[in-house]
């Protein structure tokens, strides 16, 4: 198990799976319903959809699951009709948690979840048009959220995590300077930062037909405080380009959920969640550095990036005591405006189809998997950089979780 | 892919006539890396998308080095150290002397015809004249008496890019208006630039052959004018309280600080001035001298290095009238209008494509060459894509654009 975690850990990369650098991949269940389920309690992976929920849980658990996600981007310049494509690595999410009670009667859980929820990890193929905008990003976080939930009474659930996230930016682009033999200069920026924040939910079961979730994941500032810049620049200009270190941040917005469930047959749970993401702190990108010269400034991007909306919707059906089957999609409205896509997001309103499997081994074994896959394409002039055209992107997630309970 | 179309352009025979853009002259010299990337090279590439055929061009004999007309190869970056003995990042010429090979031999009866036509520094008036001379024609005319225009129409081009008149208009400034005037704007073929310019494209067009003209940028905006500035002699109280003691007698006075350089000039009574501002100095100025032999002090700068606030609006004036010209005769014939005035006008402004800055700056700039008025393949391949947004617009064509990303700008050691 511990070998397990820390192999994840290493090769914890992510990718563009849902809206801006949001990864909505932290729980098979909910994954096979349209990433739904802040109303419906069926493990621990209510440690992140709703803390609240937890404590309804009748076993302790703890869940392995990890989701691999393959994506591509086809990129068309509407000058050339020249196409670049990314050869962006594998994303792997992952999701473990934990939740346990003293005894089983307890009104208190204790939990714990390790998930990474915001990352992407772009890589353009080589000498594409946009090589002086990007030409390779990754940047994950993972979130360590430690968390306590509370029986009010029988319909009735309070919980809270605290949130430590950790995460790494490597951002590289070539700078239009030439070598004597043509090849270009590039800069890489490489940093590590962190940030705290909350995850608070409140579940309400008044009568077994129906249940409701509201949930609130709060705003984490990744700061770098020292990241490191090198460039690779032509000897001549080495003093106007002072490889150093630099700072910045990245916020990775608050979304506020709210859930509902209808359980009208023994066999059938349908649910439906609205998210509400503030993705409007991310207005700026900017990269101050310790030493600037005339030609290295610091600089401000402007993202502009909108809050928006997610709807998620889906059910699960028991086809016997085993076995569970789960369709779901998701409606996701991107926070990037006109004029400000750029080849590290090139996000767009999407439809996601899901569909999920659950199988319960033996008493204290389940395994879930998950199939999520999107298809979506923008067109769109950035106004700082004017690389236009259009982006096309197809995304496949397959999911797999094991579930013990005791 | 988006479809291309040739809409109305047949590509079939493509010939290109001009001047120094048109032959690739950048760097200060015309070599095989700047006729690569000529104006219709990069055009031609295009082209080709939609059925263009070969582009054959009269290469300079030495790959590598480059030549002009004063033997010179092309320039490079690379380290100066001047008078003062102090090293520095500069253009610097890339070898002792240029690809002298390529005056010896004419090279039509070897690989004539040719689809350009480009002679650096032709002035428009020339194009008609049969047996007209200099060392750039003479190295592919097809013959003793041939004219520029009879080499370009005896090819039945199809389709013709022309980029004529920036040339007369340099040559006027960089002479610092010393030398020829600038054409007249009104006159008969072969005396003023309206005839000889409706001349030129009656031909072309007269066996049914299309095409794109080209206008005139303002040349006054080209880091060759603009990087030298008129208030650069920078004084120390001394040094001042000397220049007083020469000057102040001519009524002629200088501060401690910035002042404005001396220069020439024949209409004041001592034959001397200080530049106003406004008054551009060449690039070409010879910079040891000002930096240590007292020229634009001491020393008035000659007036050949200097455009004077009268020759900047004859400049001016005559860039009007022939982009006025131009217009109209593209009008009139159903050419195209590649609108280069504008083009230079929002580079001189600051122009950003796919992430990349260009500006008029020299050297940093991304879009002039070493030589600080002729386009790098960057800015060569923004010219073309003019020409092609103009094709495009006039004849219905979807011709794609030339990726900008893939051509070269400045080379740094």
């Amino acid at each position: 198990m511990r070998k397990l975690c820390s192999l994840i850990f290493i090769i914890a990369a992510l990718s563009v799976s849902a809206q801006g650098y949001q990864v909505n991949l932290q729980g098979q269940v909910q994954q096979g319903m349209g990433s739904a389920g802040s109303a419906f309690i069926q493990d621990a992976s209510s440690l992140f959809y709703n803390p609240g929920g937890l404590v309804m849980l009748e076993s302790n658990q703890v869940i392995v699951g990890m989701t691999p996600t393959f994506s591509n981007v086809t990129f068309t310049e509407d000058s050339t009709f020249l196409q670049a494509n990314t050869e962006s690595p594998v994303g792997t999410p992952f999701a473990v948690y934990g939740s346990f009670k003293l005894k089983d009667s307890s009104d208190l859980a204790f939990g714990l979840g390790v998930y990474t929820p915001f990352g992407s990890t772009v890589q353009w193929q080589e000498e594409w048009m946009g090589r002086f905008v990007l030409t390779r990003i990754k940047l994950m976080s993972i979130f360590f959220q430690p968390t306590v939930s509370y029986r009010i009474n029988e319909k009735l659930g309070i919980g809270a995590g605290f949130v430590y996230s950790y995460g790494q930016v490597n951002l590289q682009k070539d700078i239009p300077i030439q070598f004597q033999d043509g090849s270009y200069a590039n800069a890489e920026l490489n940093g590590t930062g962190s940030g705290f924040g909350f995850n608070a939910g409140v579940y309400y079961a008044p009568m077994d037909l129906l249940s409701f979730g509201v949930s609130y994941r709060s705003k984490v500032d990744m700061n770098l405080s020292k990241g490191t810049a090198t460039f690779t620049v032509p000897e001549s200009l080495s003093d106007k380009f002072p490889s150093g270190d630099f700072t910045s941040s990245l916020p990775l917005p608050s979304v506020i959920t709210g859930s509902f469930k209808v359980h009208p047959t023994e066999k059938l749970n349908i649910v439906g969640d609205v998210n509400y993401a503030s993705w409007s702190a991310y207005d700026t990108l900017a990269f101050d550095y310790a030493e600037n010269t005339e030609s290295l400034e610091d600089t401000k991007s402007a993202r502009m990036f909108e809050n928006t909306f997610a709807f998620r919707f889906g059910g699960q059906y028991a086809l016997n005591d085993a076995f569970q089957v789960r369709l779901g999609m998701t409606y996701a409205l991107t926070p990037v405006q006109d004029g400000y896509l750029t080849p590290e997001t090139p996000d767009a309103n999407r439809i996601n189809l899901t569909a999920g499997v659950g199988y319960r081994l033996n008493d204290n074994f389940n395994l879930d998997a998950s199939v999520l896959v999107t298809q979506f394409s923008r067109h769109d002039k950035n106004l700082e950089t004017n690389l236009s055209g259009r982006y096309e992107t197809m995304v496949v997630s397959p999911g797999l979780s094991l579930t013990y309970q005791f | 892919m988006p479809p291309v179309a040739s809409g109305e352009v047949d590509p079939t025979v493509f010939v290109s006539v001009g001047g120094d853009r048109v032959a690739g002259y950048m760097d200060d010299a015309l070599s095989v890396y700047g006729q690569s990337n000529s104006l219709g090279a990069i055009f031609n590439t295009q082209l080709e998308v939609v059925g263009g055929t070969t582009y054959n061009q009269p290469m300079i004999a030495d790959q590598s080095i480059g030549i002009n007309l004063k033997d010179q190869s092309q320039l490079i970056m690379g380290y100066k150290t001047d008078c003062n003995n102090e090293t520095s990042l500069s253009p610097v010429r890339k070898a002792n002397q240029g690809s002298i090979g390529s005056w010896s031999q004419n090279l039509y009866a070897t690989q004539g015809p040719f689809n350009n036509i480009g002679i650096p520094g032709i002035s428009v008036l020339n194009v008609l004249s049969p047996g007209y001379s200099d060392p750039w024609y003479d190295r592919f005319r097809s013959g003793g008496s041939s004219a520029i225009l009879s080499d370009v129409t005896s090819q039945n081009p199809t389709f013709v890019l022309c980029d004529l008149g920036t040339d007369d208009i340099m040559n006027y400034a960089l002479s610092g208006g010393t030398g020829s005037p600038i054409p007249s704007a009104v006159g008969i073929a072969g005396v003023g630039f309206n005839g000889t310019y409706e001349t030129i494209v009656n031909s072309i067009s007269s066996s049914g052959a299309k095409g794109v003209l080209c206008n005139i940028p303002d040349i006054t905006e080209f880091p060759y004018f603009t990087t030298i500035p008129y208030n650069g002699l920078t004084l120390d109280s001394a040094n001042a309280a000397t220049m007083n003691q020469v000057f102040n007698p001519l009524g002629i006075t200088f501060v401690e600080g910035d002042n404005p350089f001396t220069v020439e000039d024949q209409n004041e009574p001592f034959g001397v001035r200080k530049l106003v501002e406004g008054e551009l100095i060449h690039l070409g100025i010879p910079l040891d001298s000002v930096k240590c032999y007292g020229m634009g002090s001491i020393v008035p700068i000659p007036d050949e290095y200097v455009l004077s606030l009268d020759e900047i609006n004859e400049i001016h004036t005559k860039t009007d009238q022939f982009n006025t010209i131009i217009g109209n005769i593209s009008n009139n014939y159903n050419f195209a209008l590649a609108d280069f005035n504008s083009v230079f006008n929002s580079v001189s402004l600051g122009l950003t494509i796919n992430g990349v800055s260009f500006s008029g700056e020299f050297v940093s700039g991304g879009f002039f060459s070493l030589d600080g008025r002729n386009p790098t393949p960057k800015g060569m391949a923004i010219l073309a894509n003019e020409c092609i947004r103009a094709v495009n617009k006039k004849y219905n064509a979807i011709i794609p654009y030339a990726s900008i990303t893939d051509y070269s700008g400045v080379l740094f050691p």
